[in-house]
C-alpha cells in the first residue's frame, strides 16, 4: 500500500542543508494499522506530509497503491489526496465557515461526485461516528470529540485506501481520545489501512505495528504487543 | 458547483459581505447615471450644426443707433468685402453656437390651438443660406424674391426652410412642403426641406431637439442688422477674420465688435460646450475613483478573507482541491458579492434616475446603460480578486498539519 525506499526531505539554506528524513524505508501492507512514533522533531510530521502527498520528498522513491508518486505534479497529487488518502489532523482542521455536513460534503465536491451519491455517503458515515443529529451544527457548536469525529467522518466519506491520522487524540482529553481511538479501531477492524503518527506510547501500543524515528531515520520496526507491555510496565 | 457551500460560509461574514455588496450596489447605480449623463454630454458635443462650421466665422457688433442699422449694414459688407480672401460677406441674425435671438412657440393652425413646440429663427439675408452651405434635401433653398422685411426679430409673412426632424415632429408621415404654421398671426410657409440646421444653443433651450430651427430670408433693415457671416477657405479663416476685424476697427471706430462672438464657428462651438466637456471629464474622474475604490475594496476584503483562511486553504488543499479549485472558489465569492451588489445596484441606478429627474431636466435612465454596466463591474471584480485568489491557490497543502 504504502512503500517508501531510501526517502529523503532536506531543506537547504545558504550555509547549511538539514535532513528531516534520511535514508527513510518503509513499506505498509494493506488493511495494517501502523503507529509511527519519536520524539519532537524527529520527522514524524515530514514522514506523514510525504507519504500524504503534501510536501515533496527530495529523493528515493515513494510508492503508494502501486504507483510511483515521487515525482508527481500538484494537480495528481492532489487527485490521489482526493481519491486514495483521508486525513485525520491533530487539530481537526475542519473548516470553521461550513457546518459539519458541508465538511464532510468538501472533499466529496473535489471529486465531482453527484449530488445524490455525496448526500448518501454522508449520512452514512455521520451515522457511523455517531454524528448524524447535529449535521447543521458549525464546529465551534461541538466539543474537541465530536469535532475529531466529524474529521474522521470527512476522511472516511471519500473510502480512502489509505488513512493518515497526524496525533489524532493529541487535543483531546483522556475519555474523548479513548472514544476517537476505538473509533479507528473499528475502522481498521473494517479493513482500512491506518497510518498514525503519535508520540503517546499508549496509543502506539494499540497499533498492529510501531515504526520508532529519530533524527529522520527508522531505528525499530518494532511489534506492538511488546511495546503495550512496555506501556503498562510505565503506567 | 460550490455555490451553495459559498454561500452558507458568506452567511458566516455577513456584515463585511454586505458591506461590499452595499459598496457595489451604490458604485452600480452612481456609474450607471453617470455613464449615461456622459453619453448625453456626448452626443451634445457631437451634434451635427448643417453648416460649413470649418468655412465660416461670425462678426458680430454692439452699440450702434438702430437708426444707422442700414449704414452699419453697407459700410461692414463693403469693408468686409475689400480683404483678401473673404468668399463671401452676409448678414444673418446668429449663427449655430452664437447667441439665441429669434424663438418662439409655433402652431399648426391659424387659432394658435394645436401648439408645436419652441423653434429658434435664423433670419439671413440673401446669399447667406448659400454661405452656410446648408444641405436642401427636398423642396428648394430660398431665393432673393423669398426676402421679406424683417418686423420684431422676424417677418409678418415668410417661405422657409427647416430641419426634416421638425418637418416630421410637425406633420408626422406627410409632406411638408407647402404646409404652414404661425407664430401668433405670422406665418410660415414649408418651401424647403433641410438636412440638418441645429438651433445656435442646442441641448440649452426649451427646444425639443437640437434641429428644431427655421429659416427664414429677410430684408436688412433696424431690427437685422449689426451680426454677420463671413466665408473664407478653411485654412485661410482665421487670418481672413482677423484682417476682417482690423479692417472694420479702422473703417468703424464708431461701432464696438462683439469679441467673443466674433470667431471662427469652430472656435464658437469649442466654446459653447466647454462646460459639457468640463463636466463630462468631472463625471468621468468620478466614476474612475468609484471603479478604484471599489476595485481596492474587492482586493482588500479577498486579501483578508485569504490571509483569514490561511488554514483552512490548506486544509481544502490537504483533501483534494486543486490550485484551480481554490482558485475558482474565490472568483465564484467574488461573483456571488459583486454579482447581488449589481443586482440590487441597477434597482438603485433606476430608483436614482427617478429621484433625480424629480429634481433637474434629466432625460429617463436608458436601460442600455443597465447590462454593461453590471457586466464591467462583474469583471472588475473577477480582474479584482484575481491576484488575492491566486495568492490563495498557492498556499501549501502541508499548512494543514503545521501547527498554529
Amino acid at each position: 500500500m504504502l512503500k517508501m525506499t531510501h526517502l529523503s526531505k532536506s531543506f537547504r539554506t545558504e550555509v547549511v542543508e538539514t535532513y528531516a528524513l534520511r535514508d527513510f524505508s518503509i513499506h505498509v501492507r494493506p488493511g495494517e494499522f501502523v503507529a509511527v512514533t519519536g520524539p519532537s522533531g524527529s520527522g514524524k510530521t515530514t514522514f506523514l506530509n510525504i507519504a500524504g502527498l503534501l510536501e515533496t520528498s527530495t529523493g528515493g522513491t515513494y510508492e503508494l497503491d502501486g504507483e510511483d508518486v515521487s515525482k508527481l505534479g500538484d494537480d495528481a497529487r492532489s487527485r490521489i489526496r482526493n481519491g486514495k488518502i483521508g486525513f485525520i489532523f491533530q487539530a481537526f482542521n475542519l473548516i470553521p465557515d461550513l457546518n459539519v455536513y458541508d465538511n464532510v460534503d468538501v472533499p466529496l465536491r473535489y471529486r465531482r461526485m453527484p449530488g445524490a451519491e455525496r448526500k448518501k455517503r454522508i449520512g452514512e458515515v455521520l451515522e457511523r461516528v455517531g454524528l448524524s443529529a447535529r449535521m447543521r451544527h458549525y464546529p465551534a457548536e461541538l466539543s474537541g470529540g465530536q469535532q475529531q469525529r466529524v474529521a474522521i467522518a470527512r476522511a472516511l466519506a471519500g473510502s480512502p485506501k489509505l488513512l493518515l491520522a497526524d496525533e489524532p487524540t493529541g487535543n483531546l482529553d483522556s475519555q474523548m481520545a479513548r472514544a476517537v481511538m476505538q473509533l479507528l479501531e473499528d475502522i481498521h477492524r473494517d479493513g482500512a489501512t491506518i497510518v498514525m503518527v503519535t508520540h503517546d506510547p499508549e496509543l502506539a501500543a494499540r497499533a498492529q505495528r510501531n515504526v520508532h524515528v529519530i533524527d529522520g531515520q527508522v531505528v525499530d520496526l518494532g511489534e506492538a504487543p511488546t511495546l503495550r507491555m512496555n506501556a503498562q510496565a510505565m503506567g | 458547483m460550490h455555490i451553495l457551500p459559498i454561500l452558507h460560509a458568506l452567511r458566516r461574514h455577513r456584515l463585511t459581505s454586505l458591506l461590499l455588496v452595499a459598496e457595489i450596489a451604490l458604485a452600480c447605480a452612481v456609474l450607471c447615471n453617470a455613464g449615461a449623463l456622459i453619453a448625453a454630454r456626448w452626443t451634445a458635443l457631437r451634434v451635427d450644426s448643417g453648416v460649413d462650421e470649418a468655412s465660416l466665422a461670425a462678426i458680430r457688433l454692439q452699440g450702434f443707433d438702430a437708426d444707422d442699422a442700414g449704414d452699419i449694414n453697407a459700410r461692414v459688407l463693403q469693408t468686409v468685402r475689400a480683404v483678401a480672401g473673404v468668399q463671401s460677406i452676409s448678414i444673418i441674425n446668429t449663427v449655430p453656437f452664437g447667441p439665441t435671438v429669434a424663438n418662439a412657440g409655433i402652431t399648426t393652425d391659424a387659432d394658435g390651438r394645436h401648439f408645436a413646440g419652441v423653434v429658434d429663427f435664423y433670419v439671413g439675408a440673401p446669399g447667406s443660406f448659400e454661405a452656410l452651405g446648408l444641405h436642401v434635401v427636398a423642396g428648394r433653398a430660398p431665393t432673393a424674391d423669398d426676402a421679406q422685411p424683417v418686423h420684431a426679430f422676424v417677418p409678418d409673412e415668410a417661405s422657409v426652410q427647416i430641419p426634416r426632424v421638425l418637418a416630421r415632429h410637425l406633420w408626422p408621415g406627410e409632406d411638408p412642403l407647402g404646409k404652414t404654421f404661425w407664430v401668433g398671426k405670422r406665418r410660415f410657409h414649408v418651401v424647403g426641406v433641410l438636412d440638418h440646421l441645429s438651433v445656435p444653443g442646442p441641448g440649452g433651450g426649451e427646444e425639443k431637439d437640437a434641429d428644431w430651427s427655421v429659416f427664414v430670408t429677410g430684408v436688412p433693415g433696424p431690427q437685422f442688422a449689426g451680426s454677420y457671416l463671413l466665408r473664407a477657405a478653411p485654412d485661410a479663416l482665421p487670418r481672413v477674420l482677423s484682417a476682417s476685424l482690423a479692417a472694420l476697427r479702422q473703417a468703424m471706430p464708431d461701432v464696438v465688435i462683439d469679441e467673443p462672438y466674433s470667431r471662427p464657428l469652430t472656435e464658437l462651438r469649442q466654446a459653447y460646450f466647454e462646460k459639457d466637456r468640463f463636466m463630462a471629464g468631472l463625471l468621468l474622474g468620478v466614476m474612475a475613483a468609484l471603479l478604484m475604490v471599489t476595485a481596492l475594496g474587492i482586493v482588500g476584503l479577498a486579501s483578508f478573507w485569504v490571509q483569514q483562511r490561511t488554514r483552512s486553504i490548506g486544509v481544502r488543499r490537504a483533501i483534494g482541491a486543486t490550485r484551480r479549485d481554490i482558485l475558482r472558489y474565490f472568483q465564484i465569492e467574488n461573483f456571488i458579492i459583486v454579482g447581488a451588489g449589481v443586482t440590487l445596484g441597477l434597482g438603485l441606478a433606476v430608483a436614482l434616475n427617478l429621484a433625480l429627474m424629480q429634481v433637474y431636466e434629466l432625460q429617463r435612465l436608458p436601460w442600455v446603460y443597465l447590462p454593461p454596466t453590471g457586466l464591467g463591474l462583474l469583471l472588475l471584480g473577477q480582474l479584482s480578486v484575481l491576484a488575492p485568489a491566486a495568492r490563495a491557490a498557492q498556499v501549501s497543502p502541508a499548512t494543514a498539519t503545521r501547527s498554529i
